[in-house]
């Protein structure tokens, strides 16, 4: 009996507001899809070749995500249900979008 | 201050469109002094991130507001006129407007006919 008790007493569920969320989500893909367009045309810029070129996606997902805690401020909770959620969401599909314009724009600047 | 950030965005892109010509007439000045391409100059570079970084910074700020994810939330900001306000009880006519002093009574039927 005391052990169903103690399940019991599990933290409260917070209740998220559905349309609220996918709001959220919302804005964090569109970002998430421009950040990989530019930092893939930077990166191609740059001349990057290799593993630095997947270093700088690196660097820049990681820039982005600094960017939205930095505009959430300090109570983040409000907004995101997790933070690492933010960082990591989408990693592998911008990484197409990345490589796209990283190919794309290397081509233009560096070899025509 | 949506505008601002607008303003950043193209000029970040501005930036990031001649930090790639730039870069592209370095590569054609090594191509013609036939000298070996190692990395780009430093103020190249320098200008291409920080217009990078300009442009993600004004994109997050256009892309919209964050609402708050607690379902509370927006329901605690509703007031108690907004509650109130039920349409179906709107009165636009009501016979207490006979008692004002400017009232001028609309002519019944009768009168109209009398009038011909």
């Amino acid at each position: 009996m005391s052990s169903t008790k103690a399940k019991d007493q599990k933290p409260e569920p917070v209740v998220y507001s559905e349309a609220a969320l996918r709001n959220n989500a919302v804005v964090v893909e569109y970002c998430r899809t421009s950040m990989a367009a530019l930092s893939g045309s930077t990166a191609g810029i740059l001349g990057l070749t290799g593993l630095n070129g997947f270093a700088f996606y690196v660097f820049a997902v990681v820039s982005l995500w600094a960017m939205f805690l930095i505009k959430a401020g300090p109570n983040w909770h409000k907004y995101y249900v997790s933070r690492q959620s933010v960082l990591t969401n989408g990693f592998f599909g911008a990484l197409f979008t990345y490589v796209l314009f990283w190919t794309f724009i290397y081509g233009m600047v560096h070899v025509y | 201050m949506a505008s601002v950030h607008k303003i950043i965005v193209i000029v970040g892109f501005i930036s990031l469109f001649h930090s790639a010509f730039s870069a592209a007439q370095h590569r054609s000045y090594l191509r013609i002094s036939s000298q070996e391409f190692t990395t780009l100059p430093l103020d190249i570079i320098i200008q291409a991130v920080s217009s990078l970084f300009a442009v993600m910074w004004g994109v997050l700020n256009v892309s919209g507001k964050l609402r708050e994810i607690p379902a509370a939330a927006e329901l605690n900001t509703v007031k108690w006129e907004t509650q109130r306000n039920l349409p179906s009880f709107y009165i636009f006519n009501h016979r207490g407007r006979a008692l004002a002093d400017d009232f001028v009574p609309t002519p019944s039927k009768g009168e109209l006919e009398n009038l011909e």
